[in-house]
């Protein structure tokens, strides 16, 4: 019944929603399918999936005349959009289709989310967040989530291609779904993504500060997110400086990537869950 | 990005020399939290003491290393090293998040029970300024040294590396001077009220008692409360089960809004709804029609320009409350007050004008004027059925109301719902309702207009959450209001000589990550670290 309701009030978020499933289910096949047609397909799925996406953060933009990223469902469907992007952006990079799934999987499952926090109302922007910092902020954070959570993707197929033989092979496929030929570095890719993820979360770490420095006077007041971002800053430093040392490349590391994306989850949708969630200015309500 | 030297482990026996450097690396990193947490036994947490014990075990660890004899320095200069100082400082942040920080002992034993104390006695109720926090500080101050002391001289290869750490010092130190350095409290103004010239000193957000002076005076001019435009909507609420208070009941909650517009919606129980007609400003309106039998008498007036039907016993007033004009089948009688009495009777067909020096009578004719015009005698229906319209006095959204269709499993019913009067219409019987109402009020703004003045230097400006003012070394920001006095203010001054150091360093910690990840490979020689390029397509 509540599916009766989208569709029909929301027939935009209806149809991201079930072209970013369409595209993991095509992501899936291409993953066994020797066939080009199929990983071509899932690519398109992929492409038209986000250009919705886009019409439906626009959409809210118009009709909530503010930038769409006040409450966990706007935020959700926000961060669909950068890891589709973003995804589609490595696609081209990196030329292989491997990963189309884990990103799909993510997108699919942010949208599918947003479902269980549909925002009753559209709320009106409170006086804290009409700051020009708040776009960049999230802008930021949330490209920095997408690379991090795709180079979780990277880091599970590592993890898989070491233990299931026809993953391998799928990394070393040169004709059929992937567009690649060359033995692709899962290791080293997940090593450039979370560089890239890196230093965003810096430039949001840093752009957090100024924000509350000119909105409450203080630019570090240990509240629990705070905290918990530096801890995300912290692991992928730890990763990123353990990577360095001998015996911290291939597997373990790719646990490292995936305990580093853990804890931007909890960051990002945990908070409520903490003895200290009371005393945070930073707790979705939705 | 934090550390870096070529990693000892590749040097001599590497699984010997990387089994040292990782006993090296838990002796520092445990010894460090150890040490801390026995002396603060005697020394008690604070911003002073976590900026003094940092700086001053930084520099004793540091001159150590340079010192004693071993691979203290190599380790310290480690990726190893910095990775578990890094996961070692992410536990002590993550602690900081469990554990309720800067409370009263008192609550620690009510809410931790045999934990209270330990958690007290091992100060993680003020975890970021104790010392074991201060002692891995330390060592990261050290660490960042020590690598760069190995690195050093500078060249275009390594600049990244040294401009990243030489923020995160930087960065370090604005830190701790900020701690130690930085005043905030809290003025209280309102407006026409006394000059503020000290402000009410607060840690962690509490006041400590103590004042500090300002270097000038300020005082509120005038202070807006600004609320977003009222909007309405047409809620669905839902029952579901809440907890509050430990007890679990049912509550109706908002589901989902619509704006009120007559399209037509879907519910998520699958019923439907539209609205039919909207009232920006609802009002009724009478309709009269004649009638062959039944009906009861009525009739038409103009009174000032307003036209209505009066039916029997029915009077309208004017606006000034002067004259009342009354129409009764039978003779009806003047109301008490009104100075002007004009009595209309249906059946007599006459027309009595009363005042206090007495009364006039003529007969009743439509279309007639009387007191100059002010008011017209319309028709007279002997028998006319009269009915409610729904209309608008005006297009301004004062009194919405509007007409609900619901449709419930094909059953079809329409209601009259206003919103200045929300009721619930049940859709599905206890399980969900459709409210026409009034949103929420929202603050979209609150701003202080201040005048700010320190001898011959005056300033006049307007302070509001994320536009603070900055005057004589002090900034001034807006953080509360009191809804109920709107003479009221709550501002927060703050004396910040580390911010923009902190700042600076946050800048120069981007600069250099960005150039040691994707310019110095390619000074290097190697290029971005990147999978070869593909063949053609197959």
């Amino acid at each position: 019944m509540f599916l009766d309701y989208i569709l029909f009030e929301h027939p935009f978020f209806a149809a991201t929603t079930l072209l970013y499933a369409a595209a993991t289910a095509a992501y899936a096949a291409a993953w066994r399918s020797t066939r080009a047609l199929v990983g071509q397909v899932a690519t398109g799925l992929m492409v038209a999936a986000v250009v919705l996406n886009v019409t439906l953060v626009v959409g809210r933009w118009i009709e909530a005349g503010r930038e769409p990223f006040k409450s966990l469902f706007e935020s959700l469907v926000f961060l669909a959009l950068c890891l589709g992007v973003l995804y589609v952006v490595m696609e081209r990079l990196y030329r292989t289709r491997i990963f189309g799934l884990p990103a799909a999987v993510m997108a699919f499952g942010c949208i599918g989310y947003a479902l269980f926090k549909w925002d009753a109302d559209i709320v009106k922007l409170p006086p804290a967040l009409q700051s020009a910092w708040f776009m960049p902020h999230v802008l930021v954070y949330f490209i920095g989530y997408a690379a991090l959570a795709f180079a979780t993707g990277v880091a599970v197929v590592q993890l898989l291609a070491s233990r299931l033989p026809w993953v391998l092979r799928l990394t070393r496929l040169r004709a059929g779904t992937m567009l690649t030929g060359e033995p692709l570095d899962l290791d080293q890719i997940t090593y450039d993504v979370v560089r890239f993820g890196f230093i965003l979360l810096t430039i949001g770490l840093l752009i957090g500060s100024v924000w509350a420095k000119s909105a409450w006077g203080d630019f570090w007041v240990w509240d629990p997110k705070e905290n918990w971002s530096l801890v995300t800053w912290l692991v992928y430093g730890a990763y990123l400086h353990l990577r360095k040392v001998r015996g911290w490349r291939g597997d373990r590391a790719a646990w490292l990537a995936i305990i580093g994306f853990a804890v931007i989850m909890f960051t990002y949708l945990g908070m409520g869950l903490l003895p200290t969630a009371e005393e945070s200015a930073h707790v979705y309500t939705g | 990005m934090v550390s870096s030297t070529p990693t000892t482990a590749t040097q001599g026996n590497p699984a010997s020399a990387g089994e040292r450097e990782a006993r090296l690396t838990a002796l520092l990193v445990v010894g460090a939290m150890v040490v801390g947490a026995l002396a603060q036994v005697a020394i008690p947490p604070g911003p002073l003491t976590l900026v003094a014990a940092t700086g001053i075990a930084s520099l004793v660890v540091l001159g150590l290393s340079f010192v004693v004899p071993g691979r203290l320095r190599t380790t310290l200069a480690g990726f190893r090293f910095t990775s578990t100082l890094l996961i070692a400082l992410a536990v002590f942040a993550i602690i900081g998040t469990l554990v309720l920080q800067g409370k009263p002992e008192q609550l620690y034993r009510e809410r931790y029970g045999a934990f209270g104390p330990l958690i007290v006695a091992l100060r993680f109720d003020d975890i970021f300024h104790g010392l074991p926090f201060a002692g891995l500080t330390a060592l990261f101050g050290a660490a960042i040294l020590a690598s760069a002391s190995l690195r050093w001289p500078i060249s275009a290869r390594r600049i990244g590396f040294f401009i990243a750490h030489v923020g995160l010092l930087v960065s370090g130190a604005g830190a701790a001077a900020s701690s130690v350095l930085s005043v905030r409290g809290r003025i209280d103004l309102f407006t026409g009220g006394d000059v503020a010239t000290q402000v009410r000193v607060t840690k962690g957000g509490a006041p400590t008692g103590a004042v500090a002076q300002l270097p000038f005076e300020i005082k509120l001019d005038q202070f807006d409360l600004v609320n977003y435009e009222t909007e309405y909507r047409v809620g669905y609420y839902a029952k579901e089960r809440v907890k509050r208070g430990g007890e679990v009941f049912e509550d109706y909650r908002l589901k989902t809004s619509f704006d009120p517009d007559l399209a037509k919606h879907r519910l998520p129980g699958g019923d439907q709804f539209r609205l039919k007609a909207i009232y920006p400003d609802f009002v009724t309106t009478p309709s009269v029609a004649p009638a062959a039998s039944g009906g009861q008498p009525a009739m038409q007036v103009t009174l000032g320009g307003a036209t209505r039907w009066l039916t029997d016993g029915q009077q309208v007033a004017s606006p000034d409350g002067q004259l009342v004009v009354v129409f009764g089948w039978a003779r009806p009688t003047a109301p008490a007050g009104a100075p002007t009495a004009v009595l209309i009777s249906g059946q007599a067909r006459t027309v009595v004008v009363q005042r206090a020096d007495g009364a006039a009578e003529q007969p009743l004719a439509e279309g007639a004027a009387l007191l100059g015009g002010y008011l017209r005698l319309g028709q007279l229906l002997p028998s006319a059925v009269v009915s409610s319209q729904y209309g608008t006095r005006s297009t301004e959204w004062k009194n919405p109301g509007a007409v609900l269709e619901l449709n419930v499993d094909g059953r079809i019913q329409e209601q009259l719902v206003l919103a200045n009067q929300p009721r619930g219409v049940f859709v599905q019987a206890d399980r969900s309702a459709l409210v026409f109402e009034k949103r929420d009020k929202e603050v979209k703004a609150f701003r202080s207009h201040v005048t700010a003045r320190q001898g011959e230097s005056v300033a006049r400006a307007v302070i509001a959450v994320n536009e603070p003012l900055s005057f004589a070394g002090w900034t001034l920001y807006q953080v509360n209001y009191n809804p109920d006095d709107p003479t009221y203010s709550g501002l927060e001054a703050v004396r910040d000589p580390g911010v923009a150091w902190v700042f600076l360093g946050f800048g120069l910690i981007c600069l250099g990550v960005a150039y040691m990840f994707y310019v110095e490979p390619r000074l290097r020689g190697g290029g971005i670290e990147r999978p070869a390029a593909p063949p053609a397509q197959p």
